[in-house]
């Protein structure tokens, strides 16, 4: 290998491989992507991505000539250093199935050099890199930080490099210091396997924490006629709290992976006799906070009309913005309770389907799913939907109640426009009321 | 926490109400006679579940299409002692005897949210049971027994939390709407406990009616409880309760027995399991509850005349 230039492998061509891959192509280097399934393979060849993520399709073109798509796995003989990243489908108790993952690396190891350096770069449970085959010195895991919506940012410019290794002390094998040198001094941290493959879960499960916090705290804000809004500021100061701290109020997790990692904690704890407590205490926020839009639907307009059926607009289907994944989607949870009332929904990216809501009906554009609604829940603060004006809104629907966790419209705007705002962590009639008095 | 066996609603084909003639139990009939359900009544003198042979006398009565809602126990105001909950668990021996001899269709098992502690305030479905009197712990006792047969038999079992209950027949004079009517009524003053700071949730008893047979239609599943999700302070409750009354009632602070304690119910899984069920407003319940006790005091007048 050129000491400079290794060549990188890629194998599992899903959302973190896919990512990772194109920004090491952007990085310099050149790139064999493998997946074993010949259908994912072909269309990438031709130019198709299977995910949405912003800077993708555009990093991807700029540097074609550098990456090749093959479901070949003898093609990996090229490689001096080979990453192992499919992603690792979860279920919906948060359990992880690394069948796939485990015949992806018995196919990569039959396929690579001996002398080659594999990376386990998807997530796993502690313990499961140590046992693989591979001996130590050219066996490591990696921690991924992918982020959806994020992801070619994330590949682009890492926060550190968490490596998990037989031996912390032993240097890295050159074709992986190489490789982690290009991304702009980043901050290596070696430690055994198990270290890393916990760090992961540490990470993912501080910040699950902070939302928490957020949330329970934001919903007594929503009580008493304080603002979570303006309190975080005064947190982000606290040098112990931190500019970066996760403290946006939510409607609990989503996207599977934090799932699972909470699942994880329990399960390990549960084996091995430790607290798990304030886990599952996150666990229960997160399942309760998911179902603040439709409380706050019953609160505000159902309870004191028992005759109303109403038509609910929705805007967005997808469990955040810039990503196509509907997985534990707060958007999709919501819609299952809204039984017989008839929904008309929109989403950038993700199409309406009968399987979300017996009554669903997709529209054309956000503005469209307004019309003649009782009701709006923003759903998913995708950018675009901030372009849109209150008065426009207010325009369209038959109702006044606007469900808008995320503070997706303004205010201010809104009031004028005579809309009913609902926001997470807020009182928004109290404040008006103070408002008033102070008026 | 409730899975429905049918997608539509679907009457039952006959519903045994074991408790018929209880608060809950007399509700539910006439709502389910409105409905045109029909309805086998069961209930003292001539079925007494505490007898040895009460389960088979039953189970000949029973038809493999029913769906039995078991009401009946004894309240806490007729006994806290290891004697009622003796005969309350003997009441659900003959019952369960019952039903192992003659499987039925659904079975909806009424609990209460006493089986829920004081030490947090927001109850749901996931909160976990642990209750502290000996009531409460008798009906955890009885669903756990109700959930061994249903499990057995594939047996689809609801198990149905109840919140505090009001309405005009309510005999039980325990601390609540019920009894501050009563106070309001004979004595133009309601006392409170304290300044009646602690939260609760009231449901009225034609609510429950509703909600039971909107499970029977659905042949419902799982752990519900039933609260509307609405807590008000007793002080609060007890001005709604006055405002009731043509003249002015006196609300007046007591001596505190207990520590305040609060219980407020997330109801989501109520509204998932049934998005267009609504509840009365308090307001509303608390004026039929005061219509219903009114004629009844004015029959019970003109009988003793």
């Amino acid at each position: 290998m050129s000491a400079e230039r290794p060549v990188i492998g890629y194998a599992g061509m899903t959302h973190l491989g896919l990512n990772s891959a194109v920004a090491s192509a952007e990085r310099g280097f050149t790139m064999v992507c493998f997946d074993p399934d010949a259908t994912r393979i072909a269309p990438l060849q031709n130019g198709e991505l299977p995910v949405v993520e912003p800077d993708l399709p555009e990093m991807l073109a700029r540097n074609r000539e550098r990456i090749s798509f093959t479901a070949d796995a003898a093609d990996l003989a090229r490689c001096d250093l080979v990453y192992v990243a499919p992603d690792v489908p979860t279920d919906d108790a948060g359990g992880s199935d690394t069948g796939p993952l485990e015949g992806l690396i018995a196919i990569v190891d039959m396929a690579m050099r001996p002398d080659a350096v594999m990376v386990v770069l998807s997530q796993v449970s502690p313990g499961f890199t140590r046992p693989l085959k591979r001996p130590g010195a050219v066996k490591y895991y990696q921690v991924e930080t992918l982020i959806f919506g994020r992801a070619i940012e994330r590949a682009m410019y890492p926060e550190r490099f968490i490596v998990g290794c037989d031996d912390p002390a032993r240097p890295l094998p050159p074709a992986l210091a190489a490789y982690l040198a290009a991304f702009d001094d980043c901050p290596i941290l070696p430690m055994r396997y198990e270290s890393a493959e916990l760090a992961k879960i540490s990470i993912n499960v501080c910040l699950v924490a902070s939302v928490s916090v957020a949330n329970t705290l934001a919903e007594l804000c929503e009580k008493i006629g304080a603002d979570w809004s303006e309190i975080v500021p005064a947190l982000k100061l606290d040098r112990r709290i931190g500019p970066y701290s996760y403290l946006a109020p939510g409607l609990g997790i989503a996207g599977g992976n934090l799932e699972r990692d909470l699942a994880t904690v329990c399960r390990f704890s549960d084996r091995h006799g430790t607290d798990s407590g304030f886990i599952r205490a996150m666990i229960a926020n997160s399942q309760y906070r998911r179902h603040w839009p439709l409380r706050r639907l019953h609160e505000v307009l159902l309870q004191h009309d028992s005759q109303a059926d109403p038509v609910v607009a929705v805007w967005g289907l997808a469990y955040k913005q810039d990503t196509h994944s509907t997985k534990n989607s707060p958007s999709l949870a919501f819609l299952s309770a809204l039984g017989p009332f008839r929904v008309q929904a929109y989403d950038p990216v993700v199409e309406a389907e009968p399987a979300f809501h017996p009554r669903i009906s997709g529209a054309d554009s956000a503005l469209a799913a307004c019309d003649g609604a009782e009701v709006l829940a923003i759903m998913t603060p995708w950018p675009a939907f901030r372009e849109i004006t209150p008065a426009q809104i207010a325009a369209r629907m038959a109702g006044r109640l606007v469900l808008d966790p995320y503070a997706v419209l303004d205010r201010g705007a809104a009031q004028e426009a005579g809309l009913d705002l609902q926001t997470l962590g807020v009182d928004l009639g109290m404040a008006a009321a103070t408002r008033q008095a102070a008026e | 926490m409730l899975t429905h066996r049918l997608d539509s609603d679907a009457d039952p084909g006959r519903v045994v109400i074991v408790g018929a003639g209880g608060f809950i139990g007399r509700t539910l009939n006439d709502r389910l006679d409105q409905a045109g359900i029909a309805v086998l009544p069961v209930d003292l003198p001539q079925y007494d579940l505490t007898l040895p042979d009460a389960g088979a006398t039953l189970a000949a009565q029973l038809r493999p299409t029913d769906a039995v809602v078991f009401l009946s126990s004894l309240t806490p105001d007729r006994g806290r002692d290891a004697g009622t909950v003796r005969t309350n668990l003997a009441i659900a021996e003959g019952m369960l005897a019952a039903l192992a001899g003659a499987p039925v269709a659904h079975l909806i098992y009424f609990s209460t949210d006493g089986v829920y502690p004081f030490g947090r305030a927001l109850i749901n479905e996931a909160s976990p049971a642990a209750p502290t009197d000996s009531y409460g712990a008798m009906h955890l006792a009885r669903e756990i027994l109700a959930r061994d047969l249903a499990d057995r038999q594939d047996l689809p079992l609801a198990v149905l939390r109840a919140t505090l209950i009001f309405g005009g027949r309510d005999t039980h004079n325990s601390y609540g709407p019920n009894r501050l009517r009563r106070m309001a009524a004979r004595d133009g003053r309601i006392t409170l406990f304290g300044e009646g700071e602690e939260m609760r949730d009231h449901v009225y008893v034609g609510d429950v009616a509703r909600l039971i047979l909107a499970v029977l239609r659905r042949r419902s599943s799982g752990l519900l409880n039933i609260a509307s999700g609405r807590s008000v302070s007793y002080r609060r409750l007890a001005e709604l309760v006055a405002a009731q009354f043509p003249a002015a009632v006196e609300i007046a602070g007591g001596p505190r027995m207990q520590p305040v304690t609060h219980r407020h119910f997330d109801v989501t899984a109520l509204r998932c399991a049934f998005p267009a069920f609504r509840f009365l407003p308090l307001e509303d319940g608390l004026a039929l509850a005061h219509e219903e006790m009114r004629l009844h005091e004015d029959r019970a007048r003109d009988s003793n005349a």
